[in-house]
This record gives structure tokens, sequence and C-alpha cells, in this order.
């Protein structure tokens, strides 16, 4: 039976059938715990940017994100709002651009006045451990904190390490000139869009 | 080296695999990966189980269907079945460690690829019995991954004076740190000594 033709095809796809179908069924398993990861991921970042992620575990993220962010919608040029007390209290931006390797996609955090940054974080990346990745580290992440950014020409400016920094600017990550470039680059497009949106708003 | 119908010790296949036919000094295969992901030890340290995981499997799936594969196509059930196990393990990653998957990035997906896997299939598990074969596959794997580790501790020590991201005495401080070791041409510099080291020992047992 070996020897027939026929039986290397019947085979292959007994075998294939075979394994796909676990592969399948494992998948399927699997699928809301992923796709839940990836919420949390995205969540914990909106929540960082506001100071509001501290100490939360993953499984309270979800819940807190609920309290106190509130979806996007016209108003808010598309950005997710912090509110409190009926307050908004700052503005979450999506950022997200080609990196060195792959994608990077972030939140920068606004005060209400729109110019106040209040911090910026990471949700996806695949920049280059020890260098690229650093984007992600406290050190570099802190340096945006209570930046004020610029209403006319690019908004935020990443410098090279050792030059002096103005309200809007922060030091480069050495080692990883082109990931920031195109950090700045994308942030600076994301950001001025948003301001774009606000303004054409504020004038209605 | 697996000569068919011949049943072999296994205490050779172990230490074949570790390091008389090592695979990563000896045979110089898998690079990609070896280049890759030496940078941080916590990845390579993943990278290593996962891939020792998937290569004892493979050799013992591929070993335990040998009888009934047609020789034509076996080259196709092998790739079959490691591309089984390697999204096995990366659904796993991305559903239960999340962060270390979005670390290792298209990595886990590319075992698939990694010639030490076929090659052992190939080489070993297609004409041994399914207990050599898993045996073989896993300390092929060892193999790897010590050699893999050793790079990764000496990149992360000098590129950024920590290991497993603890910072080192001295390292992290008095020691100017080599930027280049985490970076890809760092891989090429650290796995080209590494394997010099290694096969000068061999050179002196003689064997």
């Amino acid at each position: 039976m070996r020897d027939k033709p026929w039986y290397a095809v019947v085979y292959m796809f007994v075998v294939t059938a075979f394994f796909s179908s676990i592969v399948i069924g494992f998948a399927e398993f699997t699928k809301g715990r992923v796709e839940s990861n990836k919420r949390i991921a995205f969540e914990r970042s909106v929540l960082e940017v506001f100071g509001l992620s501290a100490g939360v575990p993953a499984g309270r993220i979800h819940e807190v994100f609920v309290e106190s962010i509130r979806e996007p919608d016209d108003d808010s040029g598309g950005a997710y709002v912090y509110v409190k007390d009926d307050d908004v209290k700052g503005y979450a931006v999506e950022i997200a651009g080609k990196g060195f390797w792959a994608p990077i996609k972030g939140i920068l955090g606004l005060k209400a006045d729109k110019e106040t940054v209040t911090g910026i974080s990471f949700y996806e990346q695949n920049e280059t451990p020890g260098l690229g990745a650093q984007i992600e580290s406290d050190a570099f992440r802190e340096q945006f904190d209570g930046k004020r950014i610029s209403l006319s020409g690019d908004p935020l400016i990443i410098k090279p390490v050792g030059a002096e920094l103005g309200d809007n600017e922060v030091h480069a990550i050495s080692g990883a000139t082109q990931t920031c470039r195109r950090l700045g680059v994308f942030i600076n497009e994301d950001v001025s869009k948003w301001l774009g949106e606000m303004a054409g708003k504020a004038d209605d | 080296m697996s000569p068919n119908g011949r049943t072999i010790a296994g205490r050779d296949i172990i230490r074949d695999g570790l390091w008389g036919n090592n695979p990563v000094f000896r045979q110089v295969l898998g690079i990609c990966s070896t280049l890759a992901v030496t940078n941080v030890v916590l990845n390579t340290l993943v990278m290593c189980v996962s891939l020792t995981c998937v290569m004892s499997l493979s050799c013992l799936t591929v070993s335990l269907l040998r009888n009934w594969t047609p020789r034509n196509i076996r080259m196709m059930v092998q790739v079959l079945i490691i591309a089984f196990y390697v999204i096995i393990v990366d659904l796993i990653l991305k559903a239960y460690w999340p962060d270390m998957s979005s670390n290792l990035g298209p990595y886990v997906g590319l075992i698939i690829t990694n010639c030490i896997i076929m090659g052992r299939c190939e080489a070993f598990a297609g004409l041994n019995k399914p207990v050599a074969s898993l045996i073989d596959g896993f300390f092929n794997g060892l193999g790897y991954s010590f050699l893999l580790l050793t790079i990764s501790v000496f990149r992360e020590l000098m590129g950024m004076g920590t290991i497993l991201g603890i910072e080192m005495p001295y390292f992290s401080g008095i020691w100017d740190k080599w930027i280049i070791m985490v970076m890809p041409p760092g891989a090429f510099f650290a796995l080209a000594c590494l394997i010099w080291v290694c096969r000068s020992f061999k050179a002196k047992e003689g064997a």
C-alpha cells in the first residue's frame, strides 16, 4: 500500500488535518485571552499617562479605565478623555507610526489646557532591546512630564543627548538615533493633527 | 552519525548534542537566532526553553511517524510537525506572557526555520527510535541553549552592565558600557570568539 502513488497524498492530507485541527482548537481556546491582553495593554497605557495605573493589578485595569476615561467623541478630536468629578482633566492622544523595526504605538497625555504634557507611554513596540526599546524606560518617558508643547512649529522636539533643552524639548537615547528620529516625526504628526481638530472645534 | 538500524547509546547522544557535535559551534547551524535574541539574557532564556521544547517534541513526533511517512514527502511532514509545535508555543506566550511575546517579536515564529530542528529530524529522528530521538532533540536543545546563554551573559553585561536586568557591581558603575555589544554587530564578535574558544578546547582533547 505504501508504494501506491495516492498513499503520499492521503497521508499528507490526514497528517495535516490532524495537526491543523489541534492548532485551530487551541487558537480558539486562547483567542479571548490574547485579545483581552491587547486591550489591557492599551488601557494601562492610557491610564499610565495620567498617573492612574501605578499599583493597579492587571485584573482591575479595565475597571479603573471605565471609571475615569471617557471614550473619544467629536468634542475631544478623537482623543480619549480623562474625566474626574465631571471635569475634563486631560486628553490621551494616540500616537502611532513606524519605528526602526516595526510599528510603535503609544499614548501622549495632555492636561485640559491642551498644552502641558502629563506623560507618554507605549503599548506596542519592537525596537532593539537595550537601545530603541529604552523608549519604554522610565528615564526616557519621565522627561516628557510637564513639558509644554509648542503651538507654532513642531509641538515636541527630541534633541541629542547633552544638548540644552527648551520647554518642549527632550533628550534622545544614545545608540537609538533612528528610533528617536522616527518617534519624533510621528508624535508631531499625530499631535499637530489633533491640535488642528481641536482648534476647528473651538472656532465652531 | 546515526547509521540506520544500529542502536546508539544514550550517553553518546547526550555528549554529541552538548559538545562533540554541538549544533552551534560544531555544525554552525541556527545562527540567525543566535545573533538575534542574545542581547538580553531573559529573552535568550525564553527562546532557549521554547526551542528545546519544540525540538524535543518534534523529534519525538517525527520518530513516531517515521515508519508510516513516505520518504519522498518526509520533509513536508517534518516542517508541518515543527510548525505545529511552534504555533502552540507562540500562542501560549501570547495568551499567558504577553510582555515576553512582544519582546521576542517574530523570533518565536521563526523557530520553524531554525535549521537545527530540521537537521535533527532529518539526521536522527527519521531513522531512530522515539525515546532516543527525544533525548537527541532535548540535548541538542541544551547544547544550543548553553552557548546562547553564554553569549547573552557577555553581551548584556558588557553592553548594559546588567544580568537579567539586575545591576552588576563594577559593570553598571565604573565600566564604560560597550553599546556595540547589544547591537547586532556585537553578536557577530561574541559568537566568533565563543566558537574560537570552544573549538580550541576540542583540539586540545585531541578527540
